[in-house]
Protein backbone atom coordinates (compact mmCIF):
# COMPACT_ATOMS: atom_id res chain seq x y z
CA UNK A 1 0.00 0.00 0.00
CA UNK A 2 2.82 2.34 0.93
CA UNK A 3 4.40 1.64 -2.42
CA UNK A 4 1.15 2.53 -4.10
CA UNK A 5 0.86 5.96 -2.60
CA UNK A 6 4.51 6.89 -2.84
CA UNK A 7 5.21 10.05 -4.76
CA UNK A 8 6.41 8.55 -8.02
CA UNK A 9 3.46 6.20 -8.36
CA UNK A 10 1.08 9.04 -7.56
CA UNK A 11 2.59 11.09 -10.33
CA UNK A 12 2.36 8.21 -12.72
CA UNK A 13 -1.23 7.54 -11.76
CA UNK A 14 -2.04 11.19 -12.23
CA UNK A 15 -0.30 11.19 -15.59
CA UNK A 16 -2.30 8.22 -16.79
CA UNK A 17 -5.61 9.75 -15.88
CA UNK A 18 -4.69 13.10 -17.33
CA UNK A 19 -3.53 11.69 -20.63
CA UNK A 20 -6.54 9.41 -20.95
CA UNK A 21 -8.87 12.24 -20.09
CA UNK A 22 -7.22 14.44 -22.66
CA UNK A 23 -7.40 11.85 -25.42
CA UNK A 24 -11.02 11.10 -24.66
CA UNK A 25 -11.80 14.77 -24.63
CA UNK A 26 -10.29 15.30 -28.01
CA UNK A 27 -11.21 12.17 -29.87
CA UNK A 28 -14.30 10.78 -28.22
CA UNK A 29 -16.27 13.76 -27.00
CA UNK A 30 -17.99 15.73 -29.74
CA UNK A 31 -17.11 19.27 -30.67
CA UNK A 32 -19.18 21.69 -28.68
CA UNK A 33 -22.40 22.70 -30.39
CA UNK A 34 -22.42 26.25 -29.05
CA UNK A 35 -20.61 29.16 -30.61
CA UNK A 36 -17.42 28.18 -28.84
CA UNK A 37 -16.89 25.16 -30.98
CA UNK A 38 -13.51 23.57 -30.85
CA UNK A 39 -12.05 25.94 -28.28
CA UNK A 40 -14.37 24.44 -25.70
CA UNK A 41 -11.88 21.60 -25.50
CA UNK A 42 -9.76 23.78 -23.25
CA UNK A 43 -12.40 23.05 -20.66
CA UNK A 44 -11.17 19.49 -20.14
CA UNK A 45 -8.17 20.75 -18.22
CA UNK A 46 -9.30 24.26 -17.28
CA UNK A 47 -12.20 23.10 -15.11
CA UNK A 48 -10.32 20.29 -13.31
CA UNK A 49 -7.49 22.70 -12.54
CA UNK A 50 -10.02 25.11 -11.05
CA UNK A 51 -11.59 22.37 -8.97
CA UNK A 52 -8.17 21.18 -7.81
CA UNK A 53 -7.17 24.68 -6.76
CA UNK A 54 -10.28 24.90 -4.62
CA UNK A 55 -9.57 21.48 -3.13
CA UNK A 56 -6.07 22.65 -2.25
CA UNK A 57 -7.45 25.71 -0.49
CA UNK A 58 -10.02 23.52 1.21
CA UNK A 59 -7.28 21.35 2.62
CA UNK A 60 -5.52 24.47 3.89
CA UNK A 61 -8.76 25.43 5.63
CA UNK A 62 -9.02 22.10 7.40
CA UNK A 63 -5.32 22.16 8.24
CA UNK A 64 -5.75 25.62 9.74
CA UNK A 65 -8.52 24.44 12.02
CA UNK A 66 -6.51 21.40 13.02
CA UNK A 67 -3.52 23.58 13.82
CA UNK A 68 -5.53 25.92 16.02
CA UNK A 69 -6.86 22.96 17.94
CA UNK A 70 -3.61 21.07 18.36
CA UNK A 71 -0.92 23.74 18.02
CA UNK A 72 1.02 21.10 16.09
CA UNK A 73 3.16 22.80 13.48
CA UNK A 74 2.82 19.95 11.01
CA UNK A 75 -0.65 21.25 10.19
CA UNK A 76 0.74 24.68 9.60
CA UNK A 77 3.21 23.21 7.18
CA UNK A 78 0.51 21.32 5.31
CA UNK A 79 -1.59 24.45 5.16
CA UNK A 80 1.19 26.55 3.70
CA UNK A 81 2.07 23.88 1.13
CA UNK A 82 -1.54 23.65 0.04
CA UNK A 83 -1.88 27.42 -0.26
CA UNK A 84 1.21 27.58 -2.46
CA UNK A 85 -0.03 24.79 -4.67
CA UNK A 86 -3.48 26.31 -4.74
CA UNK A 87 -1.95 29.55 -5.97
CA UNK A 88 -0.04 27.67 -8.65
CA UNK A 89 -3.23 26.04 -9.87
CA UNK A 90 -5.17 29.30 -9.62
CA UNK A 91 -2.66 31.05 -11.84
CA UNK A 92 -3.03 28.25 -14.33
CA UNK A 93 -6.80 28.61 -14.19
CA UNK A 94 -6.47 32.24 -15.04
CA UNK A 95 -3.99 31.72 -17.86
CA UNK A 96 -6.05 28.99 -19.50
CA UNK A 97 -9.17 31.02 -18.82
CA UNK A 98 -7.68 34.00 -20.58
CA UNK A 99 -6.64 31.90 -23.56
CA UNK A 100 -10.12 30.43 -23.71
CA UNK A 101 -11.52 33.93 -23.47
CA UNK A 102 -9.41 35.11 -26.36
CA UNK A 103 -10.62 32.16 -28.40
CA UNK A 104 -14.27 32.63 -27.50
CA UNK A 105 -14.77 36.37 -27.23
CA UNK A 106 -11.66 37.70 -28.94
CA UNK A 107 -10.49 39.50 -25.85
CA UNK A 108 -7.75 38.58 -23.42
CA UNK A 109 -9.58 39.89 -20.39
CA UNK A 110 -13.21 40.25 -19.44
CA UNK A 111 -14.62 41.10 -16.08
CA UNK A 112 -16.63 37.94 -15.98
CA UNK A 113 -17.34 35.76 -12.94
CA UNK A 114 -14.77 33.00 -13.45
CA UNK A 115 -11.73 35.13 -14.14
CA UNK A 116 -12.57 37.72 -11.50
CA UNK A 117 -13.28 35.15 -8.82
CA UNK A 118 -9.94 33.49 -9.37
CA UNK A 119 -8.19 36.83 -9.59
CA UNK A 120 -9.58 37.71 -6.17
CA UNK A 121 -8.69 34.27 -4.84
CA UNK A 122 -5.12 34.82 -6.00
CA UNK A 123 -4.94 38.15 -4.18
CA UNK A 124 -6.44 36.56 -1.11
CA UNK A 125 -3.87 33.83 -0.82
CA UNK A 126 -0.98 36.03 -1.84
CA UNK A 127 -2.06 38.12 1.14
CA UNK A 128 -1.80 34.93 3.24
CA UNK A 129 1.75 34.53 2.00
CA UNK A 130 2.59 38.14 2.77
CA UNK A 131 1.10 37.79 6.24
CA UNK A 132 3.34 34.82 6.91
CA UNK A 133 6.40 36.68 5.75
CA UNK A 134 6.01 39.50 8.27
CA UNK A 135 5.72 37.41 11.40
CA UNK A 136 8.97 36.04 12.72
CA UNK A 137 8.02 33.75 15.54
CA UNK A 138 6.97 30.29 14.43
CA UNK A 139 3.92 29.61 16.58
CA UNK A 140 2.51 33.08 16.24
CA UNK A 141 3.01 33.01 12.48
CA UNK A 142 1.23 29.70 12.27
CA UNK A 143 -1.62 31.03 14.42
CA UNK A 144 -2.14 34.18 12.39
CA UNK A 145 -1.82 32.26 9.15
CA UNK A 146 -4.40 29.75 10.35
CA UNK A 147 -6.88 32.46 11.32
CA UNK A 148 -6.44 34.10 7.95
CA UNK A 149 -6.67 30.81 6.07
CA UNK A 150 -10.00 30.12 7.74
CA UNK A 151 -11.37 33.57 6.95
CA UNK A 152 -10.01 33.44 3.41
CA UNK A 153 -11.55 30.12 2.56
CA UNK A 154 -14.92 31.21 3.89
CA UNK A 155 -14.64 34.22 1.62
CA UNK A 156 -14.06 32.13 -1.51
CA UNK A 157 -17.63 30.91 -2.03
CA UNK A 158 -18.91 34.30 -0.92
CA UNK A 159 -16.80 35.96 -3.61
CA UNK A 160 -17.97 33.37 -6.11
CA UNK A 161 -21.59 34.27 -5.43
CA UNK A 162 -20.93 37.97 -5.32
CA UNK A 163 -19.42 38.00 -8.80
CA UNK A 164 -22.05 35.74 -10.23
CA UNK A 165 -25.37 36.80 -8.78
CA UNK A 166 -24.79 40.40 -8.00
CA UNK A 167 -24.31 42.24 -11.24
CA UNK A 168 -22.10 45.21 -10.65
CA UNK A 169 -23.96 48.44 -10.75
CA UNK A 170 -26.79 49.06 -13.16
CA UNK A 171 -25.29 47.94 -16.40
CA UNK A 172 -23.56 44.69 -15.83
CA UNK A 173 -21.54 43.13 -18.59
CA UNK A 174 -22.66 39.56 -18.43
CA UNK A 175 -20.82 37.14 -20.61
CA UNK A 176 -22.17 33.66 -20.32
CA UNK A 177 -19.60 30.95 -20.23
CA UNK A 178 -21.72 28.64 -22.28
CA UNK A 179 -20.68 25.41 -20.65
CA UNK A 180 -24.11 24.34 -19.58
CA UNK A 181 -25.35 20.83 -19.94
CA UNK A 182 -22.71 18.37 -20.96
CA UNK A 183 -23.13 15.28 -23.02
CA UNK A 184 -22.20 11.95 -21.46
CA UNK A 185 -18.93 11.61 -23.30
CA UNK A 186 -17.97 15.16 -22.46
CA UNK A 187 -18.70 14.57 -18.83
CA UNK A 188 -16.75 11.33 -18.75
CA UNK A 189 -13.68 12.94 -20.27
CA UNK A 190 -13.97 15.84 -17.88
CA UNK A 191 -14.39 13.52 -14.93
CA UNK A 192 -11.38 11.43 -15.78
CA UNK A 193 -9.26 14.54 -16.17
CA UNK A 194 -10.55 15.73 -12.82
CA UNK A 195 -9.42 12.55 -11.10
CA UNK A 196 -6.05 12.99 -12.78
CA UNK A 197 -5.68 16.58 -11.60
CA UNK A 198 -6.66 15.70 -8.06
CA UNK A 199 -4.13 12.88 -8.03
CA UNK A 200 -1.60 15.35 -9.35
CA UNK A 201 -2.39 17.66 -6.46
CA UNK A 202 -1.91 14.88 -3.93
CA UNK A 203 1.38 13.92 -5.57
CA UNK A 204 2.55 17.53 -5.49
CA UNK A 205 1.57 17.89 -1.84
CA UNK A 206 3.58 14.81 -1.00
CA UNK A 207 6.59 16.01 -2.90
CA UNK A 208 6.42 19.44 -1.28
CA UNK A 209 6.17 17.90 2.18
CA UNK A 210 9.23 15.79 1.45
CA UNK A 211 11.14 18.93 0.44
CA UNK A 212 9.99 20.64 3.62
CA UNK A 213 11.21 17.79 5.81
CA UNK A 214 14.52 17.85 3.96
CA UNK A 215 14.77 21.53 4.79
CA UNK A 216 14.05 20.68 8.39
CA UNK A 217 16.82 18.08 8.47
CA UNK A 218 19.32 20.52 7.02
CA UNK A 219 18.34 23.16 9.57
CA UNK A 220 18.67 20.56 12.33
CA UNK A 221 22.14 19.61 11.20
CA UNK A 222 23.22 23.21 10.96
CA UNK A 223 21.99 23.67 14.48
CA UNK A 224 23.94 20.67 15.70
CA UNK A 225 27.11 22.06 14.26
CA UNK A 226 26.39 25.14 16.22
CA UNK A 227 25.57 27.40 13.31
CA UNK B 1 -18.40 41.90 35.94
CA UNK B 2 -20.82 40.53 33.40
CA UNK B 3 -19.91 40.48 29.73
CA UNK B 4 -22.47 43.15 28.98
CA UNK B 5 -20.90 45.55 31.42
CA UNK B 6 -17.39 44.66 30.30
CA UNK B 7 -18.51 45.39 26.75
CA UNK B 8 -19.85 48.79 27.74
CA UNK B 9 -16.75 49.57 29.73
CA UNK B 10 -14.37 48.85 26.89
CA UNK B 11 -16.59 50.63 24.40
CA UNK B 12 -16.87 53.66 26.60
CA UNK B 13 -13.13 53.76 27.09
CA UNK B 14 -12.48 53.74 23.35
CA UNK B 15 -15.14 56.32 22.62
CA UNK B 16 -14.07 58.70 25.36
CA UNK B 17 -10.46 58.40 24.37
CA UNK B 18 -11.18 59.36 20.80
CA UNK B 19 -13.82 61.96 21.50
CA UNK B 20 -11.47 63.75 23.83
CA UNK B 21 -8.92 64.55 21.16
CA UNK B 22 -11.06 63.95 18.10
CA UNK B 23 -7.80 63.66 16.14
CA UNK B 24 -8.66 60.50 14.32
CA UNK B 25 -12.22 61.50 13.56
CA UNK B 26 -11.30 64.87 12.17
CA UNK B 27 -8.54 63.39 10.02
CA UNK B 28 -10.82 60.71 8.68
CA UNK B 29 -13.58 63.21 7.88
CA UNK B 30 -11.13 65.47 6.11
CA UNK B 31 -9.78 62.51 4.20
CA UNK B 32 -13.25 61.51 3.07
CA UNK B 33 -14.15 65.00 1.93
CA UNK B 34 -10.87 65.43 0.11
CA UNK B 35 -11.35 62.07 -1.58
CA UNK B 36 -14.69 63.24 -2.92
CA UNK B 37 -13.16 66.32 -4.44
CA UNK B 38 -10.37 64.27 -5.92
CA UNK B 39 -12.88 61.85 -7.39
CA UNK B 40 -14.60 64.70 -9.14
CA UNK B 41 -11.40 65.82 -10.80
CA UNK B 42 -10.30 62.28 -11.46
CA UNK B 43 -13.45 61.26 -13.28
CA UNK B 44 -14.83 64.38 -14.89
CA UNK B 45 -12.91 64.28 -18.10
CA UNK B 46 -15.63 65.52 -20.37
CA UNK B 47 -17.69 68.64 -19.90
CA UNK B 48 -20.83 67.75 -18.04
CA UNK B 49 -19.85 64.12 -17.53
CA UNK B 50 -22.47 62.17 -15.66
CA UNK B 51 -21.05 60.37 -12.68
CA UNK B 52 -24.34 58.92 -11.54
CA UNK B 53 -23.29 55.32 -12.11
CA UNK B 54 -20.09 55.89 -10.21
CA UNK B 55 -21.69 57.26 -7.09
CA UNK B 56 -22.05 54.02 -5.13
CA UNK B 57 -18.50 53.07 -5.95
CA UNK B 58 -17.02 56.41 -4.99
CA UNK B 59 -18.86 56.45 -1.72
CA UNK B 60 -17.86 52.99 -0.58
CA UNK B 61 -14.29 53.12 -1.80
CA UNK B 62 -13.88 56.29 0.23
CA UNK B 63 -15.34 54.77 3.37
CA UNK B 64 -13.30 51.60 3.07
CA UNK B 65 -10.04 53.48 2.70
CA UNK B 66 -10.97 55.85 5.49
CA UNK B 67 -11.62 52.85 7.72
CA UNK B 68 -8.22 51.42 6.87
CA UNK B 69 -6.63 54.65 8.02
CA UNK B 70 -8.70 54.73 11.16
CA UNK B 71 -8.07 51.11 12.08
CA UNK B 72 -4.36 51.50 11.62
CA UNK B 73 -4.34 54.57 13.76
CA UNK B 74 -6.44 53.31 16.63
CA UNK B 75 -4.76 49.93 16.90
CA UNK B 76 -1.28 51.39 16.56
CA UNK B 77 -2.11 53.74 19.39
CA UNK B 78 -3.36 50.89 21.52
CA UNK B 79 -0.28 48.88 20.87
CA UNK B 80 2.10 51.71 21.57
CA UNK B 81 0.36 52.61 24.77
CA UNK B 82 0.11 48.93 25.68
CA UNK B 83 -3.56 49.26 26.42
CA UNK B 84 -4.27 45.90 24.90
CA UNK B 85 -1.76 44.16 27.13
CA UNK B 86 -3.38 45.67 30.16
CA UNK B 87 -6.77 44.63 28.93
CA UNK B 88 -5.67 41.07 28.32
CA UNK B 89 -4.54 40.77 31.91
CA UNK B 90 -8.10 41.22 33.07
CA UNK B 91 -10.41 38.21 33.00
CA UNK B 92 -12.29 39.49 30.00
CA UNK B 93 -13.74 37.19 27.41
CA UNK B 94 -11.77 37.78 24.23
CA UNK B 95 -14.91 37.90 22.17
CA UNK B 96 -16.22 40.72 24.33
CA UNK B 97 -13.14 42.71 23.43
CA UNK B 98 -13.81 42.00 19.77
CA UNK B 99 -17.44 43.07 19.98
CA UNK B 100 -16.60 46.20 21.91
CA UNK B 101 -13.89 47.23 19.48
CA UNK B 102 -16.08 46.50 16.49
CA UNK B 103 -18.87 48.54 18.01
CA UNK B 104 -16.47 51.38 18.66
CA UNK B 105 -15.20 51.36 15.10
CA UNK B 106 -18.75 51.16 13.82
CA UNK B 107 -19.72 54.24 15.78
CA UNK B 108 -16.73 56.14 14.43
CA UNK B 109 -17.63 55.14 10.89
CA UNK B 110 -21.22 56.23 11.41
CA UNK B 111 -20.13 59.61 12.75
CA UNK B 112 -18.01 60.12 9.66
CA UNK B 113 -20.85 59.05 7.42
CA UNK B 114 -23.29 61.44 9.06
CA UNK B 115 -21.02 64.24 7.93
CA UNK B 116 -19.90 62.80 4.63
CA UNK B 117 -23.10 61.47 3.09
CA UNK B 118 -24.98 64.78 2.93
CA UNK B 119 -21.98 66.47 1.36
CA UNK B 120 -21.55 63.61 -1.06
CA UNK B 121 -25.20 63.91 -1.99
CA UNK B 122 -24.69 67.57 -2.60
CA UNK B 123 -21.71 66.97 -4.84
CA UNK B 124 -22.77 63.97 -6.83
CA UNK B 125 -26.37 62.89 -6.48
CA UNK B 126 -28.84 64.50 -8.85
CA UNK B 127 -32.10 63.11 -7.66
CA UNK B 128 -33.56 63.17 -4.21
CA UNK B 129 -33.55 59.74 -2.62
CA UNK B 130 -35.51 60.74 0.44
CA UNK B 131 -38.14 58.23 -0.52
CA UNK B 132 -35.57 55.47 -0.46
CA UNK B 133 -33.86 56.66 2.68
CA UNK B 134 -34.76 53.61 4.71
CA UNK B 135 -33.31 51.25 2.13
CA UNK B 136 -30.20 53.36 1.94
CA UNK B 137 -29.71 53.32 5.68
CA UNK B 138 -30.17 49.58 5.90
CA UNK B 139 -27.60 48.99 3.19
CA UNK B 140 -25.30 51.47 4.90
CA UNK B 141 -25.57 49.80 8.27
CA UNK B 142 -25.10 46.26 6.99
CA UNK B 143 -22.10 47.15 4.89
CA UNK B 144 -20.63 49.16 7.78
CA UNK B 145 -20.96 46.18 10.08
CA UNK B 146 -19.13 43.91 7.65
CA UNK B 147 -16.36 46.42 7.18
CA UNK B 148 -15.92 47.04 10.90
CA UNK B 149 -16.10 43.42 12.00
CA UNK B 150 -13.64 42.22 9.41
CA UNK B 151 -11.46 45.25 9.88
CA UNK B 152 -11.27 44.86 13.63
CA UNK B 153 -10.36 41.18 13.37
CA UNK B 154 -7.68 41.76 10.76
CA UNK B 155 -6.25 44.86 12.40
CA UNK B 156 -5.77 42.87 15.58
CA UNK B 157 -3.57 40.50 13.62
CA UNK B 158 -1.74 43.02 11.48
CA UNK B 159 -0.84 45.23 14.41
CA UNK B 160 1.31 42.47 15.86
CA UNK B 161 3.35 41.95 12.74
CA UNK B 162 6.46 43.56 11.42
CA UNK B 163 4.87 45.79 8.82
CA UNK B 164 1.79 46.76 10.84
CA UNK B 165 -0.10 49.33 8.84
CA UNK B 166 1.26 48.24 5.48
CA UNK B 167 -0.14 44.79 5.94
CA UNK B 168 -3.72 45.71 6.78
CA UNK B 169 -4.85 46.87 3.31
CA UNK B 170 -3.32 43.78 1.71
CA UNK B 171 -5.17 41.32 3.90
CA UNK B 172 -8.34 43.38 4.21
CA UNK B 173 -9.16 44.47 0.68
CA UNK B 174 -9.47 41.08 -1.02
CA UNK B 175 -11.82 39.94 1.73
CA UNK B 176 -14.05 43.00 1.60
CA UNK B 177 -14.63 42.91 -2.17
CA UNK B 178 -17.94 41.02 -1.92
CA UNK B 179 -19.27 43.69 0.45
CA UNK B 180 -18.06 46.32 -1.95
CA UNK B 181 -19.85 44.68 -4.85
CA UNK B 182 -23.14 44.37 -3.00
CA UNK B 183 -23.03 47.77 -1.35
CA UNK B 184 -22.02 49.76 -4.42
CA UNK B 185 -24.61 48.00 -6.52
CA UNK B 186 -27.36 48.80 -4.07
CA UNK B 187 -26.20 52.35 -3.41
CA UNK B 188 -25.81 53.21 -7.07
CA UNK B 189 -29.26 51.83 -7.74
CA UNK B 190 -30.72 54.00 -4.99
CA UNK B 191 -28.88 57.13 -6.10
CA UNK B 192 -29.49 56.71 -9.80
CA UNK B 193 -33.02 55.45 -10.16
CA UNK B 194 -34.43 54.72 -6.77
CA UNK B 195 -35.09 51.18 -5.68
CA UNK B 196 -37.75 49.39 -3.77
CA UNK B 197 -36.92 46.70 -1.26
CA UNK B 198 -37.73 44.09 -3.82
CA UNK B 199 -34.96 44.97 -6.21
CA UNK B 200 -32.48 45.37 -3.39
CA UNK B 201 -33.46 42.19 -1.62
CA UNK B 202 -30.71 40.04 -3.07
CA UNK B 203 -27.98 42.48 -2.09
CA UNK B 204 -29.40 43.17 1.35
CA UNK B 205 -29.69 39.48 2.12
CA UNK B 206 -26.18 38.99 0.81
CA UNK B 207 -24.81 41.68 3.12
CA UNK B 208 -26.76 40.20 6.00
CA UNK B 209 -25.33 36.78 5.24
CA UNK B 210 -21.83 38.16 4.94
CA UNK B 211 -22.07 39.90 8.29
CA UNK B 212 -23.50 36.83 9.99
CA UNK B 213 -20.87 34.50 8.57
CA UNK B 214 -17.94 36.70 9.49
CA UNK B 215 -19.24 37.55 12.93
CA UNK B 216 -19.36 33.83 13.59
CA UNK B 217 -15.90 33.34 12.10
CA UNK B 218 -14.53 36.17 14.24
CA UNK B 219 -16.20 34.68 17.29
CA UNK B 220 -14.41 31.42 16.66
CA UNK B 221 -11.01 32.84 15.87
CA UNK B 222 -10.61 36.06 17.85
CA UNK B 223 -9.13 34.23 20.80
CA UNK B 224 -6.28 33.19 18.56
CA UNK B 225 -6.00 36.48 16.73
CA UNK B 226 -5.51 38.43 19.91
CA UNK B 227 -2.96 35.89 20.97
CA UNK B 228 -1.41 34.68 24.21
CA UNK C 1 -13.38 30.86 -35.96
CA UNK C 2 -12.03 27.99 -37.99
CA UNK C 3 -10.92 24.79 -36.41
CA UNK C 4 -7.27 25.52 -37.21
CA UNK C 5 -7.34 28.81 -35.33
CA UNK C 6 -9.26 27.32 -32.43
CA UNK C 7 -6.90 24.38 -32.30
CA UNK C 8 -4.00 26.77 -31.98
CA UNK C 9 -5.55 28.37 -28.92
CA UNK C 10 -6.36 25.01 -27.39
CA UNK C 11 -2.82 23.83 -28.01
CA UNK C 12 -1.49 27.02 -26.44
CA UNK C 13 -3.57 26.45 -23.33
CA UNK C 14 -2.32 22.90 -22.88
CA UNK C 15 1.22 23.97 -23.68
CA UNK C 16 1.04 26.53 -20.89
CA UNK C 17 -0.12 23.89 -18.42
CA UNK C 18 2.64 21.53 -19.49
CA UNK C 19 5.26 24.29 -19.36
CA UNK C 20 4.24 25.32 -15.85
CA UNK C 21 4.38 21.74 -14.60
CA UNK C 22 7.73 21.07 -16.22
CA UNK C 23 9.09 24.29 -14.77
CA UNK C 24 7.82 23.28 -11.35
CA UNK C 25 9.54 19.91 -11.60
CA UNK C 26 12.82 21.46 -12.69
CA UNK C 27 12.76 23.97 -9.86
CA UNK C 28 11.84 21.33 -7.30
CA UNK C 29 14.55 18.98 -8.54
CA UNK C 30 17.06 21.77 -8.15
CA UNK C 31 15.84 22.55 -4.64
CA UNK C 32 16.06 18.92 -3.66
CA UNK C 33 19.58 18.58 -5.07
CA UNK C 34 20.81 21.60 -3.20
CA UNK C 35 19.25 20.36 0.02
CA UNK C 36 20.61 16.85 -0.41
CA UNK C 37 24.09 18.19 -1.04
CA UNK C 38 23.87 20.43 2.02
CA UNK C 39 22.66 17.51 4.05
CA UNK C 40 25.55 15.29 3.00
CA UNK C 41 28.11 17.98 3.73
CA UNK C 42 26.56 18.72 7.10
CA UNK C 43 26.30 15.05 8.01
CA UNK C 44 29.97 14.61 7.21
CA UNK C 45 30.74 17.64 9.35
CA UNK C 46 28.70 16.30 12.26
CA UNK C 47 30.48 12.93 12.08
CA UNK C 48 33.84 14.63 12.06
CA UNK C 49 33.03 16.49 15.22
CA UNK C 50 31.82 13.37 17.02
CA UNK C 51 34.04 11.05 19.14
CA UNK C 52 35.39 9.87 15.78
CA UNK C 53 37.31 13.13 15.77
CA UNK C 54 39.26 12.17 18.85
CA UNK C 55 42.38 12.15 16.76
CA UNK C 56 42.08 15.89 16.38
CA UNK C 57 42.12 16.28 20.16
Amino acid sequence: MKKLISAPSLFMGAGVFLVVGLLLGFWWAPVDASSMGFSQKIFYYHAPIAETALVAFGISFVAAILYLRSQDLKWDRLGFVCVRLGLLFSVMVMITGMIWGKASWDTWWAWEPRLTTFLLVCFLYIAYWVLRSVVEEEQRRATYAAVFAIIAFIDVPITFFATRFLPEGLHPVVITTGDTGMEGSMFASFFISMIGMTLLLVALIRSELVVESLKDRVADLKHKIGG
Amino acid sequence: MSSGRQFMAILRKDLIRELRTREMLISMILFVLLAMVIFHYAFTVKEGADLTFFTGGMLWVTFIFAMLLGLNRSFAQEKDERCLDGLLLCPVDRVTIFLAKTAGNLIFLLIIQVVAVPIFTLFFVQRSYAGDLLQFLIVLLLADLGICALGTLLATISMNTRSRDLLLPIIFLPLIVPVLIAATGATTLIFAEGASFGSLLARVLFLLGFDAVFMVAAYGTYDFAIGE
Amino acid sequence: MSIEEAARFVAAAYAVILAVLILYFIITARRVNVLKRDMELLEQEVERRQPGGASEG
